[in-house]
């Protein structure tokens, strides 16, 4: 359940707006933060509130990679999965992350710590291989980076 | 206007016109997914590749993307430009389940032909194909979204053009999903054209699903029946029932589009149960016998209370070919009594529409589309002329203001996704803004909505009619002195009615000794006449329709008449008796029904409906643009061929 003060909070920003829709990314991420991931019930939610169809709200919720329309772990990884990263051994991250994590792609692990999501791109490209987890973003990754990173998380 | 060279042929084409169009104007066809001459260009699908030999622009490019410019050399069969085709196709049949055989879009698929047309037949391939999962989208429409090819089209009909909310896609790069948020029906009263517009089998009729394949269907250009708009369709057909309705282009009326209610309606027509056989005193009898009864009871009637007794009913939902004869026989029994509208209000309403028009004329679909400013007075055109609305729609995305009068401008507005300005006067709306103005009314509500022509001088106007021939029943009653059928029955001299296919309520007939009715339908008339003849629908026969606008259209044969075989009694099929006609199929046009009674009772019967004035309407084609048979100060203007 969205509670009435966020939805309060949440239609102040939106009339703060120019255009209602230029707030939707604003809307969505708020409550993704709320309930951890974008529920069936954040998309309608965020359609009332911009005055838009829950359509219209969907139609931009999957377009974004960081907005999570199923439930994901408490840190989502993203790795990216491009060109600059893979050239500076991405794809060895990723290997990596499988094992440790013990998930594939899109999984989330037995103890719902960590969501891993491959993501093209992070912008971050002359610092490959990147990732972020949660909102950090981390460049230039050594596998033995990426232990200390997990462990911190 | 740039002249240019496209497979050694030259083309002049005006200013902005893009190579795919050039191409098509000579007959070049340039195969295409995403391109839609009313969608536009988006350069989503790459198939349209040509190759520019020389000029400006040089090398391969996409021609729904590129506007003529002076001096281009463009090749559509370079050996380049084939390849890249074939490698899209390829490509795009990547995912493709192969379902042909238990597609429906199969046969009459773009992705089909073009996949045949670019030699792809092998698949290289080997990767696991993409897959969806569907959606129930309600009644009308199919879905099966793993036969996508992503070229965007249903969601820029939907949206755009239709200005739908309800469905659209999501998802981003490979994975795009073309639906709703949720499952459910869609909202749009124009979602059928997603199943026209759909170049593979996403989208497919529902309510013919696995009915039967192209090269089976009985088809013919014809008129939607739902309204006096005037829609081209293309109904199909086959063992005698209508499967479904397509949209068929007709850029001055309905554009590429019809409604769904045009397109998911009309099916009385397989109704096993509607008149079928001659009828006297509630029991079926030979035709010959049903049309002597006819000459005899009306001979007696007439010798009892003389000619004015009787009364000649037809109606906006006859064709003229019905309407004309209707008066010849009425010149014939009972001149002075023949009428085209049951009630007086319907009568009053459509003549003063006739008279009302400004010299400007007639507002068209087109002319809609084009203006620059709407109002609509008092008709809620989505419940009324669903493609009227639609066309509003396309005024206002050009730029057009809309105002509306005495309806709800939020449902109309929102509904269509447009804004709208509510006036309670047409003063109210600004001078400046009167640029290209159509006024939108309904023929039932005048005189109220007439126009100071001062006010306006240069508005169209627009205003609907009762049905689908009402302007035919208007011109003929001016010239037959035709009152409504309540104004006869008032007079109290009728003992007598002959209704044609016309719809007058059971009670208004209680008191009437003779009641013929001539009907396709089983209606309330049909149910109190003691005598029926039944006749073709507008699916059986050749026919005429004049649309709102006086542009009369000629309608084709579809099927034959006849019980479905679907609706069949299994006792019947296979006949067991030798017989010419399908059982319930003998029934005939209203308009040679009349012909072969004005011949009874002494008259001559013309070879064709259209003599005098009418006779240029003979040979009019059904897929021209029509002929305007009424535009104001005169009644004899030719429309576009
Ligand atoms: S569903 Fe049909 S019209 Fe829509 S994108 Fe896919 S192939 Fe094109
Ligand atoms: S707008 Fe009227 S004529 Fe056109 S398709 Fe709809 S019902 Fe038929």
């Amino acid at each position: 359940m969205i509670p009435d003060s966020l939805r309060k909070e949440l239609a102040a920003r939106v009339r703060e707006a120019i255009t209602p829709r230029e707030a939707a990314v604003d809307i969505m991420k708020e409550l993704q933060r709320h309930s951890g991931w974008l529920t069936d019930e954040g998309v309608e939610v965020a359609a009332e509130l911009l005055g838009l169809s829950p359509l219209q709200v969907e139609e931009l919720a999957t377009f974004y990679e960081m907005i999570y329309r199923r439930p994901v772990g408490k840190q989502v990884i993203h790795l990216c999965d491009s060109i600059s990263c893979w050239c500076m051994g991405g794809e060895r991250i990723m290997e990596q992350l499988r094992e440790k994590l013990g998930v594939e792609p899109g999984g989330t692990t037995t103890d719902g710590r960590f969501t891993l999501i491959p993501c093209a791109c992070l912008g971050n490209c002359g610092e490959g291989p990147t990732m972020m987890v949660g909102d950090t973003l981390h460049g230039r990754l050594t596998p033995e980076e990426v232990n200390d990173i997990l462990c911190a998380a | 206007m740039p002249g240019l060279i496209i497979d050694d042929i030259p083309v002049e084409v005006p200013a902005g016109t893009t190579v795919i169009e050039a191409a098509r104007s000579v007959g070049i066809w340039i195969p295409h997914f995403c391109y839609h001459p009313a969608l536009g260009s988006v350069g989503a699908c790459r198939l349209c590749a040509v190759k520019l030999l020389d000029g400006p622009v040089k090398g391969i490019q996409m021609s729904c993307m590129l506007p003529v410019q002076e001096g281009m050399v463009v090749s559509t069969t370079d050996a380049e430009a084939q390849a890249m085709r074939r490698n899209v196709i390829e490509w795009l049949m990547i995912n493709h389940p192969h379902d042909c055989p238990v597609c429906d879009e199969g046969g009459e698929c773009t992705l089909q032909d073009y996949t045949i047309a670019g030699g792809h037949g092998l698949r290289r391939y080997d990767g696991k194909k993409r897959t969806y999962h569907n959606q129930e989208l309600g009644p009308h429409i199919q879905h099966e979204m793993n036969r996508c090819i992503h070229c965007y089209r249903c969601v820029r009909f939907y949206q755009e053009q239709a200005g739908g909310t309800d469905f659209g896609v999501m998802g981003s790069g490979a994975r795009v999903y073309f639906g709703r948020f949720k499952e459910g029906a869609l909202d749009s009263p124009f979602s059928g054209n997603l199943v026209d517009v759909c170049p593979t089998g996403v989208f497919t009729d529902k309510t013919s699903r696995f009915r039967a394949r192209y090269w089976d269907y009985d088809m013919a250009p014809s008129l939607c029946p739902g309204c006096s708009l005037g829609c081209n369709i293309t109904p199909v057909a086959r063992y005698r029932e209508l499967l479904k309705i397509k949209a068929r282009r007709n850029d001055g009326v309905n554009g590429w589009f019809i409604c769904d209610r045009g397109r998911f309606g009309g099916r009385e027509v397989n109704d096993p149960a509607r008149p079928r056989a001659p009828r006297v005193d509630g029991v079926d009898v030979p035709w010959d016998q049903a049309l002597d009864t006819f000459v005899l009871r009306l001979g007696e009637l007439l010798a009892t209370h003389g000619a004015g007794s009787l009364a000649l009913v037809g109606s906006p939902r006859l064709p003229l070919e019905g309407q004309l004869l209707l008066a010849r026989l009425a010149e014939i029994v009972s001149p002075g009594n023949v009428c085209w509208f049951t009630t007086a209000g319907e009568a009053r309403g459509v003549l003063a529409a006739l008279e009302t028009l400004p010299p400007e004329g007639v507002a068209s679909l087109a002319d809609v589309r084009g203006a620059g400013c709407v109002v609509i007075l008092g008709v809620d055109l989505l419940a009324e002329a669903p493609m009227m609305a639609l066309a509003v729609r396309q005024a206002w995305r050009n730029g057009a203001k809309v105002y509306v009068m005495g309806i709800s401008e939020w449902t109309f507005g929102s509904f269509l996704g447009i804004s709208v300005t509510p006036v309670s006067s047409l003063d109210e709306v600004p001078p400046a803004e009167r640029v290209k103005p159509v006024l939108i009314g309904n023929s039932r509500d005048l005189p109220s909505a007439r126009v100071d022509e001062k006010l306006w001088g240069g508005a169209r106007v627009a205003l609907l009619q009762s049905g689908p021939n009402a302007v035919g029943a208007a011109l003929l009653s001016v010239d037959h002195d035709g009152a409504s059928l309540e104004e006869l029955l008032a007079s109290g001299r009728i003992k007598g009615v002959v209704a044609v296919e016309a719809d007058i309520p059971g009670s208004w007939l209680a008191g009437i000794p003779f009641v013929a009715a001539l009907d396709w339908r089983q209606t309330e008339t049909v149910a109190v006449a003691q005598l029926l003849l039944p006749t073709t629908s507008w699916l059986e026969m050749d026919g005429t329709f004049i649309n709102y606008e006086g542009r009369a259209q000629r309608f084709l044969k579809v099927m034959n008449p006849g019980i479905p075989l679907r609706g069949l009694d299994p006792t019947l099929h296979p006949p067991r008796i030798h017989r010419s006609v399908p059982p319930g199929g003998d029934l005939r046009p209203a308009w040679r029904l009349l012909a072969h009674l004005v011949e009874r009772l002494g008259g001559r019967s013309p070879e064709s409906p259209f003599t005098g004035r009418w006779e240029r309407l003979r040979d009019l084609h059904p897929e021209g643009e029509g002929i305007m048979v009424y535009t104001h100060g005169s009644d004899s203007s030719e429309g576009g061929g």
